[in-house]
């Protein structure tokens, strides 16, 4: 899943497809790369709550349906936590609402439902939407992930969305201090033992710059040791900045596991 | 006595199985498998195959290869596992539907020349219309990025075995040196003298080079031979001058080729 934010404030790279075109051109980019989603967002997670609904369907939905004209077959997510954006966003052609902040707005599973789009159910602790962890604490944050993932899984169902197409997200740094991010990376296992597919969106996150001390542009290496561990635990999708070494990342821990044959061997065997 | 015989090299990357995603070197498994089609007709009582193992032995002829000792990964296991060049041979077999009888040899890849050269005149002795299949592989010392690096010797050491079998001088393939060639790595020697053995000593009708080359540093050599007085005359016919192709490293070599000058 490949990250494509219209926003100009996002904290990675901010602003770098902030103009419409250059957007596009990320897209080709990342599809050529090997992304088998997008992920749109019009709105940084970050403080202050400054972007009205109005501004994120500015931002976020024609920008969808000029990309699902280029790419029909695409799946296209919109990283939204609000219904109404979901719904315009379906509308355009999105087929994925990936809702970060753990279920804020209950209609967004309803929009899925009638779209027939998936949805994502993270946790973000219960954080206000474009908020921060503020000395957060769990007596179990891997519990606490559990239960309301799959509170907000069971929901989306009822509501008539599509089983295979609920993934359920721990949402590193989301209402979590860097301890519990390290902690949900380890204990991924539990959450892909549900069987519901999982989304790890771990890319040049703050629990990766903090565990490492490494600056916003020195996270790739971290990102990718936490993908390779939560791809070996059994995570399916990766919600990621790079595409390229994502891919390889990937491809190297599923020859490990032995779900993917190596590409090409002759060392020793000639 | 051996009616015809056919020369195949036993790298394991012959699996298919064992090379991944990529077929590497489609072309040397083509080969072998038309040089196995050739010695599969006319049918044989009994099919011999002949390859380097720890200790001269027969095995079991039901045996296949382990591909699991080469990778572990993909949970195949021939159960006996056979020495390498056996199984590769039992593949080939399998996979050319040869389903009649089988012997397995191994011959020790120490063994003197004279053992070698009995062991073979004695499984020629053992059936009237054999047919063998010799696994045996040049040196892995063919370039610098050989599994044995380059020694300056290794190709016109496989270049003279080319050649003998191409002449049928089963005479020069029973004084190939056993201590060159265990210095070149090259494991098909004993093997190769066991066929001298087995279609006698002298001079037999010319064989066929189907392959030669050493993409990656190992002479591979695929050739047809038949024993002399048989109906093998089919064996080393090919148009004149199509042995003069320029040898191209790396290339796949599907023309039979000789050493220059």
């Amino acid at each position: 899943m490949a990250i494509v934010n219209r926003t100009p404030d996002s904290f990675y790279r901010p602003g770098v497809t902030w103009d419409e075109q250059k957007a596009l051109d990320r897209v080709h980019e990342v599809v050529a790369e090997g992304a088998d989603i997008l992920d749109v967002g019009g709105v940084p997670a970050k403080p202050p709550d400054d972007v009205t609904v109005a501004e994120e369907i500015r931002r976020a939905v024609p920008f969808i349906a000029t990309v699902r004209a280029a790419y029909p077959d695409l799946v296209i997510s919109v990283d939204t936590w609000r219904h109404e954006v979901a719904r315009a966003a379906c509308e355009a052609g999105a087929d994925l609402l990936n809702d970060t902040w753990g279920g804020w707005d209950p209609k967004l599973a309803e929009v899925a439902a009638e779209a027939g789009a998936g949805i994502v159910c993270s946790h973000a602790g219960g954080l206000r939407p474009r908020t921060r962890p503020f000395r957060v604490a769990y007596p179990d944050v891997m519990a606490d992930v559990l239960g309301h993932v799959l509170k907000l899984a069971g929901r989306a169902e009822r509501a008539g969305v599509d089983k295979a197409r609920i993934i359920i997200d721990p949402a590193h740094d989301f209402g979590k201090n860097t301890w519990h991010s390290l902690e949900v990376t380890r204990r991924l296992g539990e959450m892909t033992a549900t069987g519901w597919p999982v989304l790890l969106s771990a890319s040049h996150k703050d629990f990766v710059g903090e565990t490492l001390g490494a600056g916003i542009e020195d996270r790739l290496a971290g990102t990718l040791a936490v993908t390779a561990v939560g791809a070996w635990l059994g995570a399916r999708v990766f919600r990621v900045h790079n595409v390229t070494e994502t891919r390889q990342a990937l491809d190297m821990v599923a020859a490990i596991r032995g779900d993917q044959l190596p590409a090409r061997l002759v060392r020793g065997l000639a | 006595m051996i009616a015809r015989a056919a020369v195949c090299p036993s790298p394991p990357l012959l699996a298919r199985e064992l090379t991944g995603r990529a077929p590497v070197l489609p072309e040397l498994r083509a080969a072998c498998a038309a040089a196995v089609a050739r010695l599969l007709s006319p049918a044989p009582d009994v099919v011999i195959v002949v390859g380097a193992g720890h200790a001269t032995a027969a095995w079991d002829p039901g045996g296949r290869l382990d591909l699991a000792a080469w990778a572990p990964g993909l949970g195949v296991r021939g159960t006996p596992g056979l020495p390498l060049p056996l199984g590769l041979g039992a593949m080939l077999l399998d996979a050319a539907g040869y389903a009649g009888r089988r012997v397995m040899q191994a011959v020790g890849e120490a063994e003197p020349a004279a053992a070698c050269l009995r062991l073979g005149a004695s499984l020629a002795d053992s059936a009237p219309a054999a047919a063998m299949l010799v696994m045996g592989d040049g040196s892995a010392r063919r370039s610098p990025a050989a599994p044995g690096h380059f020694d300056e010797r290794a190709e016109p050491f496989d270049f003279a075995v080319e050649q003998a079998i191409k002449d049928g001088d089963m005479a020069a393939i029973a004084a190939l040196d056993p201590a060159l060639a265990r210095e070149l790595m090259a494991t098909g020697r004993a093997a190769w003298q066991v066929l001298a053995g087995a279609l006698g000593a002298g001079r037999a009708p010319a064989g066929e080079i189907v392959y030669a080359d050493a993409p990656f540093g190992v002479g591979y050599l695929v050739a047809v031979l038949a024993a002399p007085g048989s109906d093998g005359g089919q064996a080393g016919r090919r148009p004149s001058g199509a042995d003069r192709a320029p040898r191209r490293p790396g290339a796949a070599a599907s023309v039979p080729r000789r050493r220059p000058g």
